[in-house]
């Protein structure tokens, strides 16, 4: 591909093509060329001049490209093939992955989805709910119903400052809180251990210390 | 230019046109010219809790279908001049006006009165988005009851999303007995889930059974204990700073009879 300077002078850039194609002339030899000018239009007579020069060196003009069929680097990448990130190895207890940080308080009727984890710097109102196909973690009160691994993680967590959820799904396990559980114990975490959801406390003596 | 306020629930019943109604009559009381609009097409009640209903000719449908003009379907207040009232129609239903419509209405009664009173219908469908769309503020009431803080919850939420932030709450038909009791949800719990400002705590009071019955809104009785709830209610609206009264009704005679016995 050949891609002209836009603001280049014609003649300018004609020398300069002619001095690169001369120096690399077996190596460019039977070459299709497609040229690329930016937003300069070109004239009949230059656009002749050009296709002169390229069949003289024997390569063979194939064309002009679009602005839209370019990579230029201020536009954004189509997708270039990405090799999967390796995955870590992490201690046990320690996950990683994308994660979606809702900065304020999800009112009745709200409904979050995401692949990844999810944190809400708030409370989760009843009736509203989160779908995430990794760990939940609300730094506030959960009221909601929380799905958490909901496709299929049966290790993720749903964690809370005050867990009191209408509904806590883990995977595939459904539970409802136990009735009359609404006092406060302290931030804890609901996971599957030997097929049913248990919450525990979280360790978080620091919090404890201070009192509420 | 004046204010627009829409008086809003999700929850049915628990005392918007009530409300729409006492706040109205509170501020035209204060001086202020008001207009008390209803938007509860198809279900109106605004008329009937004023005593306006027998004065009806044209309605809300007719002014935005352009049948009449705004000041002909104006109902003047029986007891205040400076107080009217925009009737919603009985015949149609809320598909009768949209958004657009509503938005146009709200600004010319903002040229005309320092007070616009949007009572807005239950729901969160049509009627709910016409009623919102010309107001600038809004006030949410609810009762202290699980299902209408649900319902209250998700009304903060479209209102926040309709960009008609830092919406008011009242509470309504407090029952302090109850709550004293644990057998009602008191102002703190409700204010842990919906967290907006509050603007008033009305006590259940039978008074305003018979004040809607009658058509004359109890903030104007000043023997009513929801009445001095109102009118506390229509103070801060203007802007005032009014401590909340003591919701437990005034001792009745058996009341002090039982106390004097230690039997309270």
């Amino acid at each position: 591909m050949l891609y002209l300077d836009p603001e280049e002078d014609f003649a300018v850039l004609m020398d300069e093509l002619q001095g690169l194609l001369r120096d690399s002339e077996q190596f460019l030899q039977g070459a299709a060329v497609r040229c690329y000018g930016g937003d300069k239009v070109f004239s009949v007579e230059q656009k002749e001049q050009l296709s002169q020069t390229l069949t003289q060196h024997g390569l063979t003009p194939a064309g002009w490209l679009k602005a839209d069929q370019v990579y230029t680097p201020s536009h954004n990448l189509v997708s270039v093939n990405q090799e999967p990130v390796k995955a870590r190895i992490w201690d046990e207890g320690t996950v990683e992955g994308p994660c979606l940080f809702v900065e304020r308080t999800l009112r009745s009727g709200a409904s979050i989805q995401f692949e990844g984890h999810v944190v809400v710097l708030g409370d989760v109102n009843p009736g509203a709910e989160i779908i995430a196909t990794g760990n939940i973690a609300v730094m506030g009160s959960l009221r909601g119903v929380a799905h958490a691994g909901a496709t299929g993680e049966r290790k993720a967590t749903v964690s809370a400052y005050h867990l009191a959820p209408t509904q806590l799904r883990i995977a595939d396990v459904v539970a409802r809180s136990p009735e009359g559980t609404d006092d406060w114990r302290g931030p804890e975490i609901a996971k599957i251990k030997e097929n049913q959801l248990m919450v525990e406390g979280v360790q978080m003596t620091g919090l404890r210390g201070k009192g509420r | 230019m004046g204010d627009v306020i829409v008086v809003t629930s999700g929850k049915g019943g628990v005392g918007k046109t009530t409300t729409s109604a006492n706040i109205g009559t509170g501020l035209a009381a204060a001086g202020h010219n008001v207009v008390l609009v209803d938007t509860d097409i198809g279900l109106r009640n605004l008329d009937v809790v004023m005593g306006l209903e027998n004065r009806i000719v044209y309605d809300i449908v007719d002014v935005t279908s352009g049948n009449c003009r705004l000041r002909q379907a104006l109902i003047k207040d029986k007891r205040y001049e400076n107080l009217y009232l925009l009737p919603a129609a009985q015949t149609k239903d809320k598909t009768a006006v949209n958004p657009e419509q509503m938005k146009a209405l709200a600004l010319e009664l903002k040229n005309e009165f320092d007070y616009a009173i949007i009572d807005c219908p239950a729901g969160i469908e049509q009627g709910f988005r016409n009623a919102i769309a010309g107001a600038d503020r809004a006030i949410v009431v609810t009762t202290p009851e699980v299902s209408a803080v649900r319902d209250a919850d998700r009304i903060i939420g479209l209102l926040e999303a309709a960009d008609l932030k830092n919406p008011r709450l009242i509470i309504n038909r407090i029952r302090p007995a109850m709550v004293k009791r644990g057998d009602m949800m008191d102002i703190s719990d409700i204010m842990d889930i919906l967290a907006i400002d509050l603007i008033g705590v009305v006590p259940d009071d039978e008074s305003i059974v018979i004040s809607t019955n009658r058509g004359e809104p109890a903030v104007s009785d000043n023997s009513s204990h929801a009445g001095e709830a109102y009118r506390r209610i229509t103070r801060r609206i203007q802007g005032e700073e009014v401590p909340l009264m003591n919701l437990e009704a005034p001792d009745g005679f058996m009341d002090k009879v039982k106390k004097f016995f230690g039997m309270r």
